[in-house]
C-alpha cells in the first residue's frame, strides 16, 4: 500500500512572500508591460489601445534598425572577445608563478567599477585633446591622434573596449574556478598517453569545463543585450545613433520623448530577443550533455 | 499544531514588513470637516526637492538658516546632474512619484508637467502675491507653459560669446560685430593654432547655441521665430544655409576635434588653457571663470554678431506637485522665498541676479553680467531652441549635428528630418 504523502503546507507557507515578491516585481511588471507596449500615450493618463501598432512601427524606423544591429554585432562581440580573453586570461593565472595572486587581483578590479564611471574613466583617456591616449602617441612619437569615441566609424568600437575592459574579470574568475576543477589524474594519464598541451586543453579541459561555458556565455549574452550605462556615459548613443543600442533607444522614446508605449515595446522586444537566442543555446547543451 | 501557528504568524509578519514600505507617502489628511488644512507654525511638514547637485553646498547652508526660522519645515533634498533630472523627474512623474518641488527649465522641458496635470498652475497664487511686480516679465513668461503659470523662476538667462581677450590681442582681432567679421577671426585664429570655439557635443545643446544662432542670422528675427513656433517649415533654404555655414565651421577646424561627444560642462578647460579663444555660454560663465580661479582680465564677451541683435534666453523655475494642498503649497513657497533673496544672491548662494524685475546686479567682480542683461533688454531675446523644441525633435537637430560634423549626413537632410519630426510631433499631438 502507497502511503499517501503528507503536504507540508508550513513549508509552502514560507515559500509566500517569496512568491509575493516574484509576483510583484517579475510577473506583474512583465504582463502589465506587455500591456502598455500594445498602447499609446505618455505614461500618464489615458493611455490608447493600439494593438500590434507599435511592434510594426519598430521596423520601419530606421534609430531602431540602427540600435538592433548594433546590438546583435555587440553580442556577437562581446560574447567572442570576452569568451577567449578572459579565458586566456585564466588559463595564464591558473599557472603558478610569483604575483599570481596580484594579476588575479588586477584583472578582476575593473569589474567592481560602475560602468557609469567606467565610462566617465574611459571618457578622458580617448578625450583627442588632453586624452591619455592620443596623448601616449604623440610623446613616444606616433603622429596617429585620432577622435575615438566621435567618429562614426570608431566610436561602437571604442566604446566596445572600454565594456570589454570592465567586463572580463567576472567571466575570468568563472573560467578559473572551472580549471580548478578539471582532474589533474586525467590531465596527467592524457600526458603519460602522450597528448599535447594543446590537446589536453582542447579536448579534455575544455570539454570538462562546459558548464562554465554555458553559464559564462549565457550571462555574457543576457547582460550584453542589456547594455547601457557604458553607452549612454560615454556617447549617449551617438555621434548620430553610432552607438545607439535597444536599451538606450527604449530608454529615449519612454523617458525623454514620453512615447512610453513604443519605449515598452522596444523592451518587450528585447526580452523576446534574449530569450530567442538563450533558450535554444541553454536547451541545445544540455542536451547535448 | 503550535509550531504550525508560530509558522504562519512568523509568515504572517514577513508578508507585512514587505508591503510597509509600499504605496506612497501621499498621508495629508484633511481636517475632520473636510476642509484643506492650513499651515500653522507647529505642525510638521516634509518638503522634498529634487535640484541640481551643483547647488548643494549653497542649499545646506540655506536649509540650515531657513530651519532656525522655520523648524517644523523640514526640506529632504535629492541630487541630480543637468541631464539626469530631467529624465529623474519624467520617470517619478509616470510612476506618479513626484517630490514636492523640482528643479526644472522653461519652454518643452518644463511644459511636460503642466501639460500632464503634474504640476500646480500658481496663477492665481502669482496673482494673490503680486509676482506681475515681483518678477521679471521676460522670466515670468518663459514659465507660462500649457496655459499655467507652472512654476517659480530661479534664474533668467542669456548666452552670449564669451571669448580670451589676451589670445585675441595677440593676433590682432577686433571684437566682431558682423558676421563677416567672426568668420574672419575664426579664419585668423586657426591660422594662428587656436582652435576658435570651445563646444562639446555630448548631448547636442552646447554645440546648438551656436547653430541656432546662425540660424537667426540666416532667417532674421521674425523667420527664426516662426520657425521655433513651428509656423514655417525648418526643410528651407535659410536652415540649410545655417546647417551648410555649421558643416563649414567642420570643416574649416573651428571646434575642437572630437568635439561631437564632449561633455558641455568641460568646454571652460580649453579656454582656460588657451586651446580655444571662444565659448558661447550666459552669464553664469562669470561665476565659473570665478570658482576656478581664473583671471577674470583675461575674459570678455560679446554678443553674437547674428545682426538681429537678439540673444538666446531661457529660464530655470521650480515646480510644485499638483497634488499637494494649500498648507504644502504655503511651506514650500515659504522656503522658496527665504531661499530667493538678494542676500542670498550677493553671497552666490542662489542665482546671482535673481529673475527680479528689479534685480541688483552683481559687482565688478563679474563685469559682464549686467552687460549682458542690459543688451539683450535693448536687443531682445528669443528662446534657445530646445526649450522651443519638443525634445524628440530636438534631438533630430542634435543628431544632425553630429552627422553634418562627420560627414555622414547634408544640411539638406538634416533640414528635412528636423522637419519630419515636427510633423510627427505635431499629429501625435
Amino acid at each position: 500500500m502507497v502511503k499517501k504523502r503528507k503536504i507540508d503546507w508550513g513549508a509552502y507557507a514560507f515559500l509566500l512572500p517569496a512568491l509575493i515578491i516574484y509576483l510583484s516585481v517579475i510577473i506583474f511588471p512583465v504582463c502589465y508591460s506587455i500591456y502598455i507596449s500594445l498602447h499609446n500615450g505618455t505614461g500618464i493618463g489615458k493611455m490608447d489601445f493600439v494593438g500590434l501598432e507599435n511592434y510594426v512601427q519598430m521596423f520601419s524606423d530606421s534609430i531602431f534598425l540602427t540600435a538592433l544591429k548594433n546590438n546583435i554585432l555587440w553580442i556577437v562581440l562581446t560574447v567572442v572577445l570576452t569568451t577567449s580573453i578572459s579565458l586566456l586570461l585564466a588559463v595564464a593565472l591558473n599557472n603558478k608563478f610569483r604575483g599570481r595572486t596580484f594579476f588575479r587581483a588586477f584583472f578582476y578590479f575593473p569589474c567592481v567599477v560602475a560602468p557609469i564611471a567606467v565610462a566617465l574613466i574611459w571618457r578622458w583617456i580617448y578625450n583627442p585633446n588632453i586624452g591619455f591616449i592620443n596623448e601616449f602617441l604623440k610623446m613616444i612619437g606616433i603622429n596617429y591622434t585620432q577622435t575615438w569615441i566621435s567618429g562614426e566609424n570608431s566610436a561602437f568600437f571604442t566604446v566596445l573596449i572600454a565594456s570589454l575592459w570592465q567586463g572580463i574579470g567576472q567571466p575570468m574568475i568563472l573560467f578559473l574556478a572551472g580549471l580548478q576543477t578539471v582532474p589533474a589524474d586525467i590531465l596527467e594519464a592524457a600526458s603519460i598517453d602522450g597528448a599535447g598541451s594543446f590537446t589536453r586543453f582542447f579536448k579534455i579541459t575544455v570539454p570538462l569545463m562546459k558548464e562554465t561555458f554555458i553559464m559564462v556565455i549565457a550571462t555574457l549574452i543576457i547582460s550584453s543585450m542589456k547594455v547601457f550605462d557604458v553607452v549612454k556615459g560615454l556617447t549617449n548613443g551617438g555621434p548620430n545613433n553610432a552607438t545607439q543600442m535597444l536599451s538606450t533607444y527604449m530608454y529615449s522614446q519612454t523617458f525623454s520623448y514620453n512615447n512610453v508605449g513604443y519605449g515598452t515595446a522596444i523592451a518587450v522586444f528585447m526580452v523576446l530577443m534574449m530569450l530567442v537566442i538563450v533558450i535554444p543555446y541553454i536547451a541545445f547543451t544540455a542536451r547535448e550533455k | 499544531m503550535k509550531k504550525k501557528i508560530i509558522a504562519l504568524m512568523l509568515v504572517a509578519a514577513m508578508s507585512a514588513a514587505m508591503f510597509a514600505g509600499c504605496g506612497n507617502n501621499k498621508t495629508e489628511k484633511n481636517n475632520s470637516d473636510g476642509s484643506e488644512k492650513t499651515a500653522s507654525s507647529e505642525e510638521q511638514v516634509d518638503i522634498t526637492y529634487w535640484t541640481l547637485g551643483t547647488r548643494q553646498e549653497s542649499m545646506e547652508q540655506i536649509v540650515s538658516e531657513f530651519n532656525e526660522e522655520y523648524p517644523n519645515i523640514n526640506i529632504i533634498f535629492s541630487y541630480y546632474d543637468t541631464d539626469a533630472i530631467k529624465d529623474a523627474c519624467k520617470v517619478a512623474a509616470q510612476a506618479d512619484n513626484l517630490p514636492d518641488m523640482w528643479y526644472n527649465w522653461g519652454g518643452s522641458l518644463g511644459a511636460y508637467y503642466p501639460q500632464n496635470g503634474c504640476s500646480k498652475d500658481l496663477t492665481e497664487y502669482a496673482a494673490a502675491n503680486g509676482w506681475d511686480e515681483k518678477f521679471n516679465s521676460g522670466a515670468l513668461s518663459l514659465c507660462e507653459l500649457g496655459g499655467q503659470l507652472s512654476g517659480y523662476p530661479i534664474a533668467y538667462n542669456v548666452v552670449g560669446m564669451f571669448y580670451r581677450k589676451d589670445i585675441f590681442q595677440e593676433y590682432g582681432i577686433e571684437v566682431p560685430t558682423t558676421f563677416e567679421q567672426f568668420e574672419q577671426a575664426c579664419a585668423t585664429l586657426k591660422k594662428n593654432g587656436v582652435t576658435p570655439i570651445s563646444t562639446g557635443g555630448l548631448y547636442g545643446w552646447h554645440t546648438m547655441r551656436l547653430v541656432e544662432q546662425f540660424v537667426e542670422y540666416y532667417a532674421g528675427a521674425d523667420g527664426h521665430d516662426e520657425l521655433n513656433s513651428f509656423d514655417s517649415s525648418w526643410d528651407q533654404e535659410n536652415v540649410i544655409k545655417a546647417l551648410a555655414k555649421y558643416q563649414e565651421f567642420c570643416e574649416k577646424g573651428y571646434f575642437p576635434e572630437g568635439f561631437i561627444t564632449s561633455d558641455p560642462n568641460d568646454t571652460l578647460i580649453s579656454l582656460a588653457n588657451g586651446n580655444c579663444a571662444m565659448d558661447i555660454q550666459g552669464q553664469w560663465y562669470d561665476f565659473n571663470i570665478l570658482d576656478n580661479d581664473l583671471d577674470m582680465d583675461q575674459y570678455g564677451w560679446f554678443p553674437f554678431p547674428n545682426e538681429t541683435g537678439r540673444m538666446s534666453a531661457f529660464t530655470e523655475m521650480v515646480q510644485f506637485n499638483a497634488d499637494m494642498d494649500d498648507a504644502k503649497l504655503d511651506a514650500c513657497m515659504k522656503f522658496m522665498d527665504f531661499m530667493e533673496t538678494e542676500e542670498h544672491a550677493a553671497a552666490d548662494l542662489v542665482n546671482n541676479p535673481l529673475p527680479f524685475a528689479n534685480a541688483v546686479m552683481p559687482g565688478d567682480e563679474r563685469p559682464h553680467v549686467s552687460e549682458m542683461y542690459e543688451y539683450s533688454n535693448e536687443g531682445g531675446t528669443f528662446t534657445i531652441t530646445d526649450q522651443a523644441f519638443p525634445t524628440a525633435v530636438a534631438d533630430v537637430l542634435f543628431d544632425g549635428q553630429a552627422g553634418i560634423c562627420n560627414g555622414t549626413e547634408t544640411p539638406e537632410k538634416v533640414a528635412a528630418a528636423i522637419q519630419s519630426a515636427i510633423e510627427e510631433y505635431k499629429s501625435a499631438e
